[in-house]
């Protein structure tokens, strides 16, 4: 039996003729990416939907709750109101990476099982933390700031500088896509089983159930619990919190 | 139907990827993080309008007690006035009595000694004329001799005077 794990599929593809970008292919990763939105987007609604000053409903709490939470999260980690600007990108972040971790669980493909998304969120972190550092030194010390200790190192600090977006973009795809790949080889390893084991019943009886992979179902969602659940959580969470970080870092100079 | 690379970087998804990012982003704050934060506003808001409101109403509170403890001092040492009026009035309208009472009596007195005194006098002159009668018909018995009258009548007016003198 063959095992493979593949990349988004394409659904169709727009011929633009733009030379270096190519054609723009309308992939699995793009329309699950707008349904995490639309889900996100509905949510917002949702939970804010007749707000009021006293009497609050349970839903008014939730959100409520969401927003002190990422004020909390942002405030603690950088010590004041100073980045307050970085909650809605962090709280867009944290959200759409959640959302699209979790979003494997009914069986559509995560827009982070894609590369390009995390590196599209990477870049965009990656972009703001040089502003940062420009604004907080200049442009002459941020240069500057490639030579220290030691001119020798200038290298380094420039490929330590373009490490930070790719190990972020890489950690976090890495982890969804193994946790797609494991859920992959038990699937597939769970189906052998089933079928090696059914097969022993004897007669027709062994023939009908070791074609059904009876094992697939219950043991799956155990270890989804951690390779879907956990990963998909504490991976949103981490690239959230390094988010805050290297720009807090990257704004005090 | 094909598929694009397990690992790779397309140029258009990773633009649209930004794209979405920022549509998100402006997703969340304008349907999560505006109607939130007006309502904390506000919330705060109310708070801090019930706080003053509270603290105002505490103030006014304090000042009117302090009016009805002033007022009621004041009252008080009216009241002990009026008192102390009432009780000096009283004093001094009891001490008239007393002086009006005494000086009566002294009156009374006074016309009662002169009464007696003129009583006295009186009887004392009728005693006179009595015995100065009886004086006459005594002696006109005893001498049995006509003597004039007036004479003997200034004689014993003399005797008499002289016995009331004496008495």
């Amino acid at each position: 039996m063959n095992f493979e794990v593949n990349g988004s599929k394409i659904y169709y593809t727009i011929h633009t003729g733009i030379p270096v970008l190519g054609d723009f292919p309308i992939t699995e990763t793009l329309v699950v990416s707008w349904i995490v939105m639309a889900i996100i987007t509905l949510l917002c609604i949702f939970l804010t939907r007749n707000l009021q000053v006293e009497h609050i409903s349970k839903r008014q709490a939730i959100a409520e709750m969401i927003y002190e939470a990422a004020h909390n999260l942002v405030r603690s980690n950088t010590g004041g109101t100073r980045f307050d600007w970085l909650i809605p990108l962090v709280s867009a972040i944290f959200a759409t990476s959640i959302v699209s971790n979790l979003i494997c669980l009914v069986g559509l493909r995560s827009p982070t099982a894609d590369l390009s998304t995390e590196a599209a969120w990477a870049v965009v972190v990656f972009i703001i933390i040089t502003a940062c550092k420009i604004r907080a030194g200049g442009l002459g010390g941020y240069l500057k700031g490639f030579t220290q200790p030691i001119p020798v190192l200038t290298p380094f600090n420039i490929l330590s500088e373009f490490s930070t977006p790719v190990s972020m973009a890489c950690r976090h795809f890495g982890n969804i896509l193994s946790g797609i790949v494991i859920d992959g080889l038990i699937y597939a390893a769970l189906a052998i089983a089933s079928s090696a084991i059914f097969g022993l019943i004897p007669g027709a009886v062994g023939d009908v159930l070791s074609q059904i992979p009876i094992l697939s179902v219950g043991i799956p969602a155990i270890l989804g619990v951690y390779f879907d659940w956990f990963t998909g959580c504490m991976q949103a969470f981490i690239f959230s919190m390094l988010t805050i970080m290297y720009i807090a870092n990257a704004a005090e100079g | 139907m094909g598929t694009q690379e397990l690992v790779g970087i397309v140029p258009w998804t990773f633009i649209a990827q930004i794209c979405n990012l920022f549509i998100q982003l402006w997703l969340i704050k304008k349907f999560l993080f505006k109607p939130i934060s007006e309502v904390l506003e506000k919330r705060r808001k109310l708070t801090d309008d019930e706080l003053k409101g509270a603290r105002e109403a505490k103030e006014k509170a304090d000042a009117m007690k302090k009016e009805y403890e002033s007022s009621l001092s004041n009252a008080q040492a009216e009241a002990a006035n009026i008192v102390s009026s009432a009780q000096k009035e009283a004093q001094s309208k009891a001490d008239k009595i007393v002086k009006d009472a005494e000086e009566q009596a002294a009156q009374v007195k006074a016309r009662a000694e002169a009464d007696i005194e003129q009583e006295k006098k009186k009887a004392i002159n009728e005693a006179k004329d009595t015995i100065g009668g009886l004086a006459m018909d005594i002696a006109g018995k005893v001498v049995e001799k006509e003597i004039n009258e007036n004479d003997h009548k200034k004689l014993i007016d003399e005797f008499i005077n002289n016995v009331g003198e004496a008495s």
